[in-house]
């Protein structure tokens, strides 16, 4: 069994959740919901939970506001909810916390719980949520830190600044550091370049992606892109403009 | 005046019938009544020649004399060289009264009168002469020798003539009466008044040409006009001298009687030519227009001034003939020249009207000298007509005349010339300065034009430049109006309303509350419409937005379980159908306020009111206002960093800055935060004045 607790403002939205997991997830019970943050994290303390549906927007404050005041004594994996988010997107997903889009779906809960109750088992969220709430403190790109789980099962921590590129490895995706590392994903390609896509990243062909700042040299003739290690990447005349008209920017 | 002469020896030769013909050749015979007539002397004269000139009264009285007809001539005569030569008369008075008589023998350069009586010596009774005689008019009768022989006697007269000038004047010796030499005297001086008057009318109007052409010399200085003045000078002086040698008339001169004698000797008659040549180079302006006749004439002048020089030394040495030949020669070989020089001056004569009257002149003197020369042939030989060539005959001074008129008026042609010249100057100048005028005028019109052009290319580039940049201004601000129009949009619909919305949605069928779900999926769909609508839309009608405000309040409600109130009051006296806003301006306000009102722990339900006032007459007032905890503490409790910051309330302030700008209204929005005025109070009054149009 996988005591829960609902944090959200509206009543709507906690019912929801409840009626769903009962509906759907039978192995999560719902230990108690509040209404705002500091109902959220005494609630938490009460009740010791292993789960928490945290609301990103309440009136006193956000998610995160009730993680950062109960990382210290309460050992939890959480589930964000929210109507509509762009903002901490990012941050959640760099950190490879779960978040679940309102109207809720069942899929999308079923995965969510399901991954989490394998992270319960690893008892591997210690170092997630270090990494969430420094992300979520720094919110420039520039120092954030990116958690990776590859091929084997385990989680990697990579500083976003040091990947040099992104390839596409059949199923998965290869990361390289400027440092020479090579990491094999588990996640694919695809989800990383969506990922990415706002962040200083741009991707050269069907395969590659490649960090802006990492750029010494393009050469606009044969249509190759020179990296600093010395790694050439190929880049059509297309997105060789495009890639240059975001330079500028 | 030879033709007198004639005559009058014809007289002579007749009255010598009257006297008794002495039987001894060489003496005369006189009667009583010889009274009465003139006697022709040659046949009692015996003559001695003396070249040396060495022979006094006293050698001669003892020397023989000859009887040698050659000498005596009743016309001039070119004897070539001084002619140096004694005659001796005997008289014998056979009467009973003392003879008293006149020997008359011509005009000579020198002339001595000696008387002898027999035993006795010679006295000098009369000495006289052409170059010696000094005196007035009265001098003329001392060429009438006195013969006075008492009854019964015998005298001998010597007679000495010495001709130093190449000229001989006729040499008749006679015999006159007292009564028939007054006869004599009274005719010669009848003829030669003529010839004086002549002379004295052409000295009057060569007097009156130099005057003229002095005058015009002072008004208008032309060399030409100074040369005539000199040459006509030297013409006046001519034929004034010429009068010296008209017997029994009045002179200027005859206090110099050489003087008579320089201007007779033809070599002298090369100043004129030297005069003549000067002017006419200046007069025709050769060096201009004539440069190879001009330097012709500058040739003969200076030949012609070299010939003057060697005349006047031999008129200096008194070799007087030689001048005479040299003239004699050079008029001969001139004849061809100058008519070459007339004909060539007179091909030019088309392009240069004043050559005409040059020519004119010129050809005028010309043919008069050849006349008078041609005239002088016949009575006196080559050589002496050449001689008596500048002697004024009536053609040649009517050849002076007419050369001294045509020359006046060429010069006068000259100055009329040089007048239209300067007054085609002028005019030229003049028209010049008009066309310089007329250029500058042109020029500063142009300018005036070029800088008007360039002020105005300057004012339309400024304008263009203006308008590119209000073109370029509109642009950027269509681009951000487009801009905040997006994001208003998405902040309006503040996407968390809409998913919660659904999700509310979702809880009511799940929940199988089937009518509620149905009348909030209405609800929403009608917003959802609404917003896509006026979203298309700058203005709506103000019942559109309060009914659109109520729907929209009423889903919040229903979210927040009724924790929320809230009222929309109109005023009645809001024609709300007529009355249009600006689409989407006030929702935001409302949005914010439902968030605050629902925020405020000391408040369990949030009280929203919407008033819409008229408080002028173009003047709509709309009052938003809440009691949450107000924007201070609003933004305080946030734990966002600073950097997230709702942007619903400053796309609005952009949103109604750019209303005001694009519709040219006054959209006023002030924000209240009532816990700022007074720490009991808690809330945010938002009042949005909106002007009608």
């Amino acid at each position: 069994m996988i005591k829960a607790v609902i944090i959200d403002d509206e009543r709507n939205s906690r019912d929801i959740i409840a009626l769903m997991l009962e509906k759907y997830c039978p192995e999560v019970t719902v230990a108690a919901t509040a209404s705002d943050c500091a109902e959220g994290i005494a609630r938490i303390r009460e009740h010791q939970p292993e789960l928490v549906f945290l609301d990103l927007e309440m009136p006193d404050g956000t998610g995160f506001d009730v993680l950062l005041g109960t990382r210290e004594d309460v050992s939890f994996e959480a589930v964000f909810v929210t109507a509509f988010e762009k903002k901490f997107l990012h941050v959640i997903r760099c950190a490879e916390v779960e978040l679940i889009l309102k109207p809720i779906d069942k899929e999308s809960l079923l995965q969510a719980v399901s991954l989490v109750r394998d992270r319960i088992a690893g008892n591997s969220s210690k170092q997630r949520y270090q990494v969430l709430l420094e992300n979520f403190h720094n919110l420039q790109h520039a120092s954030w830190k990116l958690l990776v789980q590859d091929t084997n099962g385990d989680t990697q921590t990579i500083f976003l600044p040091s990947v040099e590129c992104l390839e596409v490895r059949q199923e998965n995706c290869l990361f390289r550091t400027d440092s020479g590392q090579e990491l094999l994903a588990e996640r694919p390609f695809r989800y990383y370049a969506d990922l990415f896509s706002s962040l200083p990243f741009y991707q050269v062909n069907n395969m590659q992606m490649i960090q802006l700042s990492n750029i010494s040299q393009i050469d606009a003739s044969h249509g190759k892109v020179l990296l600093k290690s010395g790694m050439v990447v190929e880049i059509t005349e297309r997105r060789r403009k495009d890639l240059l008209s975001r330079l500028q920017r | 005046m030879k033709r007198i002469i004639i005559l009058m020896l014809l007289l002579y030769c007749y009255a010598v019938g009257t006297l008794a013909v002495n039987p001894a050749p060489d003496t005369l015979i006189a009667k009583d009544d010889f009274a009465a007539s003139a006697l022709d002397l040659r046949p009692y004269i015996n003559s001695l020649s003396d070249p040396e000139g060495h022979l006094t009264i006293q050698q001669v009285a003892h020397l023989p004399f000859t009887s040698s007809p050659h000498y005596f001539h009743n016309f001039k005569k070119n004897n070539g060289q001084v002619n140096n030569c004694w005659f001796r008369l005997q008289i014998k008075n056979e009467g009973s009264d003392s003879l008293s008589a006149i020997l008359f023998a011509g005009w000579h350069d020198f002339m001595y009168w000696y008387s002898k009586a027999p035993g006795d010596s010679a006295t000098l009774l009369m000495q006289t002469g052409l170059m010696y005689d000094k005196g007035g008019v009265e001098r003329w009768d001392h060429y009438g020798f006195n013969v006075s022989v008492p009854p019964g006697q015998v005298r001998t007269f010597y007679l000495h003539i010495i001709n130093k000038s190449y000229n001989e004047n006729p040499l008749m010796p006679a015999l006159f009466s007292e009564q028939a030499f007054a006869r004599f005297h009274n005719k010669e001086q009848d003829s030669y008044r003529k010839e004086a008057v002549i002379i004295q009318v052409l000295l009057g109007m060569l007097l009156v040409f130099f005057s003229i052409s002095i005058i015009n010399y002072i008004q208008l200085p032309d060399r030409s006009y100074i040369y005539f003045a000199i040459y006509i000078l030297g013409l006046i002086l001519f034929f004034a001298l010429r009068l010296e040698s008209k017997p029994y008339q009045l002179s200027f001169f005859h206090r110099w009687p050489m003087l008579k004698y320089y201007w007779d000797i033809p070599g002298l008659l090369f100043c004129f030519y030297l005069m003549y040549l000067m002017f006419g180079n200046t007069f025709l302006n050769l060096k201009e227009r004539y440069p190879f006749m001009e330097q012709v004439f500058t040739w003969v002048s200076t030949v012609v001034g070299g010939l003057i020089i060697v005349c006047i030394y031999c008129i200096l040495m008194e070799q007087y003939h030689l001048p005479v030949i040299i003239y004699s020669y050079v008029y001969f070989c001139t004849l061809v020249p100058f008519l070459v020089v007339f004909v060539a001056l007179a091909r030019r004569s088309r392009h240069h009207p004043l050559v005409r009257f040059f020519l004119y002149g010129s050809v005028c003197l010309y043919l008069a000298c050849l006349g008078s020369f041609l005239m002088h042939i016949r009575p006196l030989g080559l050589l002496s007509a050449l001689g008596e060539l500048a002697a004024p005959s009536m053609l040649l001074i009517g050849g002076v005349l007419l050369q001294a008129m045509f020359f006046l008026a060429g010069l006068s042609y000259r100055n009329k010339l040089v007048h239209l010249e300067r007054t085609r100057t002028q005019e030229l100048l003049i028209k010049q300065l008009n066309k310089n005028k007329e250029l500058q005028r042109k020029l500063n019109e142009q300018l005036e034009e070029l800088v008007k052009e360039q002020t105005t290319e300057i004012l339309r580039k400024k304008q263009e430049l203006e308008e590119q940049r209000k073109i370029q201004l509109e642009t950027e601000y269509d681009k951000k109006l487009t801009e905040i129009e997006l994001k208003a949009i998405r902040a309006q619909i503040n996407p968390h309303f809409i998913f919660n919305c659904l999700n509310s949605i979702q809880l009511f069928v799940m929940q199988r509350d089937y009518e509620y779900a149905q009348k909030y999926l209405s609800d929403f769909s009608y917003l959802i419409r609404k917003t896509l609508d006026f979203s298309r839309r700058n203005f709506i009608s103000l019942a559109d937005e309060i009914t659109y405000l109520n729907t929209y309040l009423g889903l919040e409600k229903m979210r927040f379980e009724n924790r929320m109130e809230y009222e929309i009051v109109v005023d009645p006296e809001i024609a709300t159908a007529e009355l249009e806003i600006p689409a989407m301006l006030l929702q935001p306000y409302v949005e914010n306020a439902v968030k605050h009102g629902m925020t405020n722990p000391q408040q369990p339900i949030g009280q929203l009111s919407i008033h819409f006032n008229q408080i002028a007459a173009d003047m709509l007032e709309c009052v938003i206002a809440d009691n949450g905890i107000g924007i201070a503490r609003s933004r305080s409790l946030r734990t966002l960093p600073k950097h997230h910051q709702s942007s619903g309330m400053e796309i609005s302030q952009n949103r109604a800055e750019l209303l005001n700008k694009m519709y040219n209204t006054e959209i006023h929005i002030e924000i209240i935060d009532l816990s700022a005025r007074n720490e009991a109070d808690s809330g945010t009054v938002v009042k949005i004045l909106i002007p009608q149009l």
